[in-house]
């Protein structure tokens, strides 16, 4: 293998795990405020690709404008699911078998409302930006990878800043680090749930989106990515944004190299393997290996 | 030994010599099938319920055990193996895959099994899809040697039945099955009180998985034909997990009342609506979830309260 592939492995890597940090983020605010395992996470990956195909094959709209306006309409949808549906189930600081079954069960839902008005055929969103490649010397950048990333970028920096500068990101912040001392200083913490509910909706939804603009999907299309996120954010220590972005990487990273050692209809199996070697090797995470201090419980 | 605590066994037994019966008055085949699959869930239902309405711990991936199974035992009984050596076998081999899954995974408490268990029940599909020893994804098929005999089958899947719900009944009344929903109710009291959560949910999967595998087994035996869209598959996993929650987790009677129930109406259900039936079920799961967490058990129990405060009510005001 050339240097140049070697190159351009590396740039695929990097650029896939841009895609994939979005898609966790939206799992790990949820799991961080309510210790709640999103796995109806799937479902609204779903639901984000076929809004960001609807708006473009019906209404012309751009899939990037789609994925932009998938954020506010996938925040209002995560936040009537949290009042309806997640209110209602008992809170505690372990993710409990209620919340598992329940987000079980809405994924269920989701996904076989998707058969039933999409039908099970494989769809895929084709714009003249989807075959093009930005050639930089012996190296290829596709565009709608460098787009994707860009905005997967964006969306990050977004909520770095609202967790960071303003009081509903303080909030969740506190809420991650301790829920009752949170309630004590006086956090609504029910209001700010509600939000960081619709928060990780949105990213769910618009993460959907920028999927859709790179691969092909049908109402199954979640089920891959779950197990992805969830293991990003194993990898990641489960409750840290920071954790997310070096999840993404080895994730993005070790899925783009097996290429080489492994027939491409066994990569399924790969995401599972970094599961078990995480949880054996690095219980608390990547982050756990700088991070050493002992943890008030 | 009281008379009291043997009439729970006593009308077990009744209903056991019910069922042996029946198939001999007259019974069509196709009524003889139903209850031949109703057995079948049942009995992973039963064991479902071990180590997820004992012990808590949540399994999405009971499919993996119940293909193992299939598989393992259709390749003993063309290797010339007798029956319950196939299913014994069969038993092994998914304990073996339920130590390879727990162990690293129940390590670590929380959500991290429940998705473990997602991920191996894809990664083993898409395995089982491209092994070419048992014909990859267009299937494997057991050579029929003899007549096709359908009582034995019938028999031998009630047995299994039979023999989880004796399992389930032991687990729930041993020290282990306390230790279960100890760990089930607070792990790090529970582990205080010095149980070790991570043995006994170890062992409450492999029991859960080898009763699973069995039945996988039997269901392989039956159908001569399996292949890893159908015994691999995620609604196989889905189906399992559902049965014992709809007919009330973590009691004895639930996940038979669920298999039974799931055995009946799911052939029906998938010819009526074959796009809506597990929207259906996902629905079912979410109003259990909320509204009735202890499934039909629990709803019947509810009536049958209201029902004889009602008869008491009126006996005292005449």
């Amino acid at each position: 293998m050339s240097a140049t592939d070697l190159l351009n492995l590396l740039i695929a890597a990097l650029l896939l795990a841009g895609v994939y940090a979005v898609m966790s983020v939206g799992m790990t605010i949820i799991y961080g405020v309510m210790k709640i395992v999103n796995l109806a996470h799937a479902g609204f990956l779903m639901l984000g690709a076929y809004f960001v195909y609807e708006l473009y094959t019906r209404l012309g709209i751009d899939p990037l404008l789609g994925v932009f306006l998938a954020f506010p309409v996938f925040f209002f949808i995560g936040m009537a699911v949290h009042r309806i549906l997640v209110r209602r189930i008992p809170t505690s600081d372990q993710p409990t078998l209620t919340s598992l079954l329940l987000l079980f069960g809405l994924w269920l839902v989701l996904q076989n409302l998707g058969y039933l008005v999409w039908g099970n055929s494989d769809r895929a969103i084709l714009t003249p930006r989807t075959l093009e490649v930005l050639e930089v010397g012996p190296m290829g950048f596709p565009t709608v990878r460098l787009v994707v990333f860009a905005v997967a970028l964006g969306a990050l920096a977004g909520l770095e800043f609202v967790l960071h500068k303003t009081w509903f990101g303080r909030a969740v912040r506190a809420l991650m680090q301790n829920s009752d001392a949170g309630r004590i200083v006086g956090i609504n913490v029910d209001r700010t749930a509600r939000v960081a509910f619709g928060v990780g909706i949105a990213f769910s939804g618009a993460a959907g989106g920028l999927l859709a603009m790179l691969y092909s999907f049908s109402p199954d299309f979640g089920g891959p990515f779950l197990l992805r996120a969830f293991v990003i954010i194993v990898l990641g220590g489960l409750e840290s944004f920071a954790g997310v972005a070096v999840g993404s990487l080895i994730l993005a990273l070790v899925e783009t190299f097996s290429i080489l050692a492994l027939p491409a209809s066994y990569q399924p199996a790969i995401a599972f393997s970094l599961l078990v070697v995480a949880l054996v090797a690095l219980p608390g995470g990547v982050a756990g290996l700088w991070n050493r201090r002992p943890r008030l419980a | 030994m009281k008379f009291v605590r043997n009439s729970a066994v006593f009308r077990f037994a009744l209903l056991v010599a019910i069922l042996v019966v029946l198939p001999l008055l007259g019974l069509g085949p196709n009524a003889v099938r139903l209850l031949f699959v109703t057995f079948v869930w049942v009995t992973v239902s039963i064991a479902w319920n071990i180590l997820g309405g004992f012990g808590g711990q949540v399994s999405f991936g009971f499919a993996v055990f119940y293909g193992l199974g299939a598989y393992a035992a259709a390749l003993a009984v063309n290797s010339g193996l007798h029956t319950v050596v196939a299913l014994l076998l069969a038993a092994g081999v998914a304990m073996l895959a339920s130590f390879v899954i727990g162990l690293p995974t129940f390590r670590l408490r929380g959500p991290y099994f429940a998705i473990a268990t997602i991920g191996v029940s894809e990664a083993v599909r898409v395995v089982m899809t491209n092994v070419p020893m048992t014909g990859g994804a267009s299937g494997y098929r057991i050579l029929e040697t003899g007549p096709f005999r359908q009582l034995d089958h019938f028999y031998i899947s009630l047995a299994l039945a039979v023999l989880a719900m004796a399992a389930s009944f032991e687990v729930r009344r041993s020290k282990f099955g306390l230790a279960l929903l100890a760990i089930r109710e607070d792990e790090d009291a529970a582990s205080d009180l010095g149980v070790n959560p991570f043995r006994a949910k170890l062992l409450a999967h492999a029991l859960a998985a080898a009763l699973t595998g069995a039945a996988g087994g039997v269901y392989a035996q039956y159908a001569a034909f399996i292949h890893p869209q159908g015994v691999f598959a995620f609604s196989i996993g889905v189906a399992i997990l559902l049965m014992p929650i709809i007919g009330g987790v973590g009691t004895i009677w639930g996940p038979v009342i669920g298999g039974v129930v799931y055995g009946l109406i799911h052939d029906e259900l998938v010819a009526s609506f074959p796009q809506l039936h597990l929207l259906i079920y996902g629905s079912l799961l979410i109003l259990i979830v909320l509204f009735e967490p202890a499934g039909l058990v629990g709803l019947f129990g509810r009536w049958f309260r209201t029902l004889a405060s009602a008869r008491r009510i009126r006996a005292a005001n005449p």
